[in-house]
């Protein structure tokens, strides 16, 4: 075979593939490494967070032990812990002895039975051993010998070597009786040690909770077990699983949060500071391991029930990166909830809750969700739970309808039965027959209370259906027609704070608005009105209470609330025979509207049928068919029980407020050219006037926006950003130009990408048609949301709101705040509170500030005794019987109602609701609830006294250390000019007594700042007794003397009370005349209170005038 | 294909790699060295030799209100004669004005006296109108009337409270935890009876008295505002530096209404 030759370039021996080979071998090595390194802590960035988190909380733990130390020591060294150590020491040298002694003789009896039992168990064994053989034994013979021979066995001696040496003898029966004596012995002095340790352990216990009670933090025991176990902390992944019920393989909820927040539930509270590295500014570390801050909302909402994402949202179950975690990412739907609008995630399970707060928390929330409200973004947008009526409206007239089908159905079948029975073949099968028409007749019955109900139901759910706005049938005889234009051209131009939104509307739109309006609106006269005293009106104005809910006054100078108008320029557009109207009672109609007829009811309706004209909350059905009419103005604002004179007194004033004459606007007599209705109708449907107003042919209209129910929840791409969707994604600058509109965003003007549902409502809310710019686009087709004129944190509420309206379906039903027991009352009432904005005048909860209590008048101490009743613990205080009668009726009485029935000495009255019966039966519901009273409440039975009884009590009643009557009002007018508290013969009906006897011992527990003072009993030798001197007849009452006194004043007759007001010194000296007494502090008329007088009987006499 | 190249971008990748790696495994070392936490307060101390005073006159100009009777016919068992005492000048001096040093102390803390001060209720009058109290310092309340009073401060920024008290009965002692100036005191049952406690950090305050004069004492040197605080017209405030062992008059001149009554809320 002849040589191959051998190429000069044969790869095989030229090249050498040594440098690839490395290179690749470096490559995969390298790989390894970082899949290696990627495996252990690339993908577990929380590795590093636990090792960081034992570093730093344990240097935290240290110096939180000496802290805890030292204040273990500061505690112990008090006076009270010193006396109970030496208590305790006394206590344990004197029991010594005694315990010593027992101790040996427990040893010693203990040493003894076991000597006993040593023996006595076998033989007992060899005794039952026996007895079963005896038992089961079937031959009668050998049966009666084996007893005999364990008789005899049972004689024998046996012997029991004592522990001190001495030997005894026993037979069987006297060892069984020494063992059962001996263990008696033992168990008797175990017994005797007991008692005699008891009150040294007791005192010890007394000691151990005195120091966890008035130690501020944990104790060093505490810190020490916490500092074992961050010695043990290994790297894990921390979870919450939250278990699917009917499905044990999925579970709803895995939160992983804790494997980096590590710090979020210790016990004790970690700031950022806390947890920064020493004498470092905190980092992404020190912030991520704070203990949560609410550990009050942590107790209520348990992670270990509802994870943490169920309230912040971010993907639970992600760890390998923050962002990932947060789900702030583009993928992830549910984004972690930033942090100022954390409390959107209370809405997931609380969207039943109007009043959300908690400690600090949900203020946020509640306002938005109260703003969805008073702003009006209901009259738009439809939204569960919120402006319900209407629906319900047309769900009882369906039911109503549905109902008398089905008893026309049941009479036809009644009749068909009968005529069965009559031709029957027997008299069983006819009897049979004639029950089934005998039961649909019965049903029928049935049928018509339940219809009964449900126009009842109607009559309520027309009497709650209110609107934001005004009723603009009403225009004519309300306002001053050359005003409308102007108002409607910008309305926070006339009234900066107002609630009606500005709707950019053109010159055209306007007129032909405007001339819809005025055309449409009713043309009765309303009566002429005298006119009336305007200082007298400007005083009532700002004592009455209208200032709970209206505001005058502009800037620095604003005083009252923003719940209602502001009515500083309300001369500028009111007519005073309205305004007179309106003041006496807003609800009052000029016509009142049928809504099966669709139209306003006149007299010539009523006339039709020989009826007079007379419509109110007792006559409500139409003349022409027997309909439920609307007979009230759908307005919240009550009646304040003014007389005619008053109610003309305060129009008088607010006539007179105004900047510049009504005359001056310029003439808009194009409002009543006919040509310009269509139009109008044309823009009032375009812009949906009638979600908020009442206005003639848009009665049935519904809100023309989106649902927001479930807002929080759509997909960022069904969000139309229009030409900044680039902007909004890549964070370029600003689009909103406006500097007003620019102001309105809480966080300020755009500086990152803000293409989110948070951006999205924000920007929105500022300024509504934001997304219009660039756009060309007809003026039907514009963006139609007028702009709400939102302060930033306004927007912020309602953003927060909108963000927490999510779809909850994924979220466990069980999670969802729907109580079914008092609680759900509670949930209920404070929609109706926030309705009729009781809180402007009434505290609910501690810490809760009313309009009135943060008005300038309201600084006064004199004046401050002025304001209205705090409610904290209403429920508890009233029968909730009285409470009905009260809130259908303040003043409690039916011909004197222009005064306030409990409080006559308050200025401020509560004025009357005209609540429906449902909303009277929610209301007494919810604070029977919030005080945690039952339902029904059966008054409580109050012993009546014996004849000593009521003369020891009524030295109390009278005792000048405790002058009741010198508060409280008689009714006796000359005696009620200085009287500052309730009137006895109300409590009978209208306190439950256990509160009675509570508030007599600390009303400043019960309403703290209540001008009845504490103090007046004490407690002694566990009784209750009068702190000041009592009469001899006292001597020996083992009673509590304050329910002595509480029985007293239920039982007091109108009689006993005069007699005893007349026997007050005050009133045997008849008071000066009232020109010559000046008051004690000089103050102008208007302001005056019940210190002079002269102020007094001119108030008193107001109500008669 | 260009071997060189190959090599070059191979080498290049495992480059970026190796980097990549080196940079991802580099701890975090880089720890921001700023500023430490804030340092606590030095408390300074005072040196009683240096200290100096503050004195002077408090003047009301104008036509002063006639000082009214009270009718206290309501209550037979208040005795004597009773005048108003919201503005009490004599020959243009304004008493019951309390003055106290409002600014340049913030370096000093001070410990409440253990002595307590005292509010008599005689002739249904509170004595004095006008009381100056440390925070802390105890307040011991007598009633020397033949008839029950309750006392009732309604401040703004401390706890508020209102007990009984029967002729005779006990002295209530009570305290003050939080600054606050021309605090209201009430009785319910008189509607009259009014004065003002002002509850002070310092030790360094006034009131007025019927001369219109007053004098703080033991002021280490320093510059400070005081402030002159009215219950009607309101409060006035000046700038005055105290040299060591020194003494400055301030004097103020109330008008009627002229003043702010802000602080009053009235």
């Amino acid at each position: 075979m002849p040589e191959l030759p051998t190429p000069d370039d044969d790869p095989i021996t030229s090249k050498s593939y040594a440098l690839y080979y490395a290179l690749a071998t470096a490559v995969l090595t390298a790989s390894l490494f970082w899949a290696l390194w990627d495996e252990a802590y690339g993908q577990r960035p929380w590795k590093e967070y636990q090792e960081v988190f034992q570093q730093r909380y344990s240097a935290f733990l240290k110096t939180a032990r000496s802290k805890s130390t030292q204040s273990q020591k500061e505690v112990e060294s008090s006076p009270d812990y010193q006396k109970m150590e030496q208590q305790y020491k006394q206590a344990s040298d004197q029991a010594t002895p005694q315990i010593n002694k027992l101790h040996d003789s427990i040893t010693d009896l203990s040493a003894q039975i076991l000597a006993v039992q040593n023996v006595f168990t076998d033989k007992r064994a060899y005794v039952s051993a026996v007895t079963y053989e005896i038992e089961t034994d079937t031959d009668p013979s050998s049966k009666r010998n084996r007893q005999r021979d364990l008789a005899k066995w049972k004689q024998q001696l046996f012997t029991v070597a004592f522990p001190d040496g001495s030997r005894k003898k026993y037979n069987y029966e006297q060892l069984e009786a020494e063992y059962n004596a001996l263990k008696d012995q033992r168990t008797a002095a175990n017994s005797q040690l007991g008692d005699v340790l008891k009150p040294i352990t007791a005192i010890k216990t007394q000691m151990d909770q005195y120091v966890s009670d008035h130690m501020a933090t944990l104790t060093p025991l505490q810190v020490t077990g916490l500092e074992n176990k961050v010695e043990d902390i290994s790297p894990a992944i921390h979870q919450i699983v939250i278990p699917d019920p009917r499905n044990s393989g999925n579970p709803i909820m895995v939160d992983r949060c804790e494997s980096c927040h590590l710090g979020i539930r210790e016990p004790l509270k970690l700031t950022a500071a806390d947890m920064a590295a020493r004498g470092q500014k905190p980092d992404k570390y020190a912030r991520a391991f704070v203990s949560h801050p609410d550990t009050e909302l942590l107790d209520i909402h348990d992670p270990e029930k509802f994870g943490c994402t169920t309230c912040h949202q971010g993907n639970g179950r992600a760890t390998t990166s923050m962002v990932k975690a947060h789900g702030t990412y583009e993928h992830w739907l549910w984004p972690l909830f930033p942090k100022e609008n954390v409390e959107a995630g209370c809405q997931n399970c609380h969207s039943r809750d109007m009043v959300l707060i908690s400690g600090n928390a949900g203020q946020v929330i509640s306002e938005g969700k109260f703003l969805f409200e008073q702003r009006g973004c209901m009259g738009c947008h439809k939204y569960q739970g919120y402006n319900s009526e209407p629906e319900e409206l047309r769900g009882t007239d369906q039911q109503i309808k549905q109902l008398e089908q089905q008893k026309i159905d049941n009479l036809k079948m009644a009749a068909e039965y009968t005529h069965e029975g009559d031709q029957a073949p027997d008299n069983t099968s006819a009897n049979l027959l004639y029950t089934k028409a005998e039961t649909l007749k019965v049903d029928n019955s049935k049928i018509d209370g339940q219809i009964h109900q449900l126009d009842l139901e109607t009559r309520d759910l027309m009497r709650d259906t209110k609107k934001v706005g005004p009723n603009l049938k009403e225009i004519r005889a309300k306002l001053n027609r050359n005003w409308v234009p102007v108002w409607l051209h910008k309305p926070t131009d006339f009234r900066r704070t107002t609630k009606m939104p500005n709707f950019r509307l053109n010159d055209e739109q306007i007129r032909s608005i405007a001339a819809y309006l005025w055309q449409t609106a009713l043309k009765d006269p309303i009566p002429h009105a005298a006119p009336g005293d305007a200082a007298h009106g400007k005083e009532l104005f700002e004592t009455r209470g209208c200032l709970a809910c209206h505001s005058i006054g502009e800037g620095d100078q604003r005083q009252g609330g923003d719940f209602a108008a502001n009515l500083t320029r309300v001369g500028e557009k009111a007519n005073y025979d309205y305004l007179v109207r309106w003041v006496h009672n807003p609800r009052q109609r000029i016509r009142p509207y049928c809504p099966y007829e669709k139209k306003d009811i006149g007299p010539e309706d009523y006339a039709k049928h020989g009826l007079t004209y007379a419509f109110d909350l007792d006559h409500t059905t139409c003349p022409n068919d027997g309909h439920e009419l609307q007979v009230e103005n759908m307005t919240v604002m009550p009646s304040l029980r003014l007389s005619q004179q008053d109610a003309q007194d305060v129009a008088s004033y607010l006539i007179t407020l105004k900047e510049k004459d009504p005359s001056s606007y310029p003439d808009a007599s194009y409002m009543d050219d006919p040509k310009l209705k269509a139009e109008g109708e044309k823009w009032i449907r375009q812009f949906g006037c009638a979600g908020c107003h009442e206005i003639s042919g848009f009665e049935d209209d519904r809100g023309i926006g989106t649902e927001l129910t479930q807002e929080g929840s759509k997909p960022i791409e069904r969000l139309d950003f229009a030409l900044f969707t680039d902007m909004a994604q890549r964070g370029e600058g600003e689009p909103i130009t406006d500097p007003v509109d620019r102001a309105r965003l809480p966080e300020g003007p755009a500086k990152a990408p803000w293409y989110s549902l948070k951006g999205f409502f924000e920007h929105k809310l500022a300024e509504p048609n934001i997304f219009d710019k660039g756009m060309i686009k007809s003026d039907t087709d514009k963006l139609r949301m007028p702009n709400p004129h939102l302060t930033p944190e306004q927007i912020r509420a309602i953003t927060t709101f909108l963000m927490g309206s999510e779809d909850t379906s994924a979220i466990p039903a069980a999670f969802q705040y729907a109580p079914e027991d008092a609680r759900r009352d509670i949930q209920e009432g404070w929609w109706i509170v926030r309705k009729y904005n009781c809180v402007g005048c009434h505290q609910f909860y501690p810490g809760q500030q009313t309009v009135l209590m943060g008005m300038k008048r309201y600084q006064d101490p004199d004046w401050k005794e002025q304001l209205p009743p705090k409610l904290l613990t209403e429920g508890a205080r009233v029968s909730p019987q009285w409470l009905t009668k009260f809130l259908a009726n303040p003043a409690l009485s039916t011909t004197d109602t222009n005064r306030n029935g409990v409080r006559p000495y308050l200025k401020v009255h509560m004025p009357t609701f005209f609540f429906s019966d449902h909303e009277i039966r929610v209301l007494v519901r919810f604070f029977q609830a919030l005080s945690k009273q039952p339902m029904p409440y059966l008054p409580e039975q109050v012993p009546v006294l014996t004849a000593k009884e009521t003369d020891m009590a009524r030295s109390l009643f009278t005792s000048q250390a405790a002058p009741c009557l010198k508060c409280h009002a008689t009714g006796d007018p000359q005696h009620d000019k200085f009287a500052t508290a309730p009137n006895f013969l109300l409590a009978k009906d209208r306190l439950k007594p256990n509160w009675v006897a509570r508030w007599l011992i600390d009303p400043q527990a019960i309403s703290p700042g209540t001008s009845m003072p504490s103090g007046l009993f004490r407690q002694q030798s566990g009784h209750w007794v009068f702190a000041g001197p009592t009469p001899p007849s006292f001597q020996g009452y083992e009673q509590d003397q304050n329910a002595l006194l509480m029985r007293y004043i239920f039982q007091l007759t109108p009689e006993e009370q005069h007699r005893l007001s007349g026997m007050m010194p005050r009133n045997a000296a008849p008071a000066k005349k009232a020109s010559n007494s000046v008051p004690a502090k000089g103050k102008r008329a208007s302001g005056t209170l019940r210190r002079s007088p002269a102020d007094q009987a001119a108030a008193l006499g107001s109500g008669s005038r | 294909m260009n071997k060189k190249l190959w090599i070059a971008s191979a080498g290049l990748f495992i480059l970026l790699g190796l980097v990549l790696l080196a940079g991802c495994s580099k701890k975090q070392a880089s720890n921001e060295q700023e500023e430490g936490a804030a340092t606590p307060k030095a408390t300074a101390t005072i040196d009683p030799s240096t200290v100096g005073s503050v004195q002077g006159t408090i003047k009301f100009e104008g036509t002063a209100p006639k000082p009214v009777k009270i009718d206290m016919s309501q209550d037979p068992a208040c005795k004597g004669t009773n005048t108003s005492e919201d503005m009490v000048v004599d020959n243009g001096n304004l008493a019951n004005v309390f003055v106290y040093v409002k600014d340049g102390l913030d370096n000093y803390s001070f410990e409440p006296p253990k002595d307590p001060v005292k509010i008599d209720q005689d002739g249904c009058r509170y004595h004095p109108h006008v009381l100056g109290v440390m925070a802390g310092q105890t307040v011991e309340v007598v009633n020397s009337d033949p008839t029950t009073h309750n006392i009732h401060p309604t401040p703004k920024d401390n706890r508020e409270w209102n007990e009984s008290q029967p002729p005779k009965a006990a002295p209530i002692d009570k305290s003050f935890a939080r600054q606050e100036i021309m605090l209201p005191v009430k009785c319910n049952q008189h509607p009259w009876m009014k004065m003002y406690i002002s509850v002070v950090k310092t030790p360094f305050f006034a009131v007025t008295d019927k001369d219109g004069k007053f004098e703080i004492k033991g002021l280490p040197p320093g510059t400070y505002t005081v402030a002159a605080v009215q219950e009607k017209l309101g409060e006035q405030d000046q700038k005055i530096t105290i040299a060591p062992k020194g003494s400055q008059t301030v004097d103020f001149t109330f008008k009627p209404g002229g003043a702010s009554a802000a602080a009053m809320g009235d």
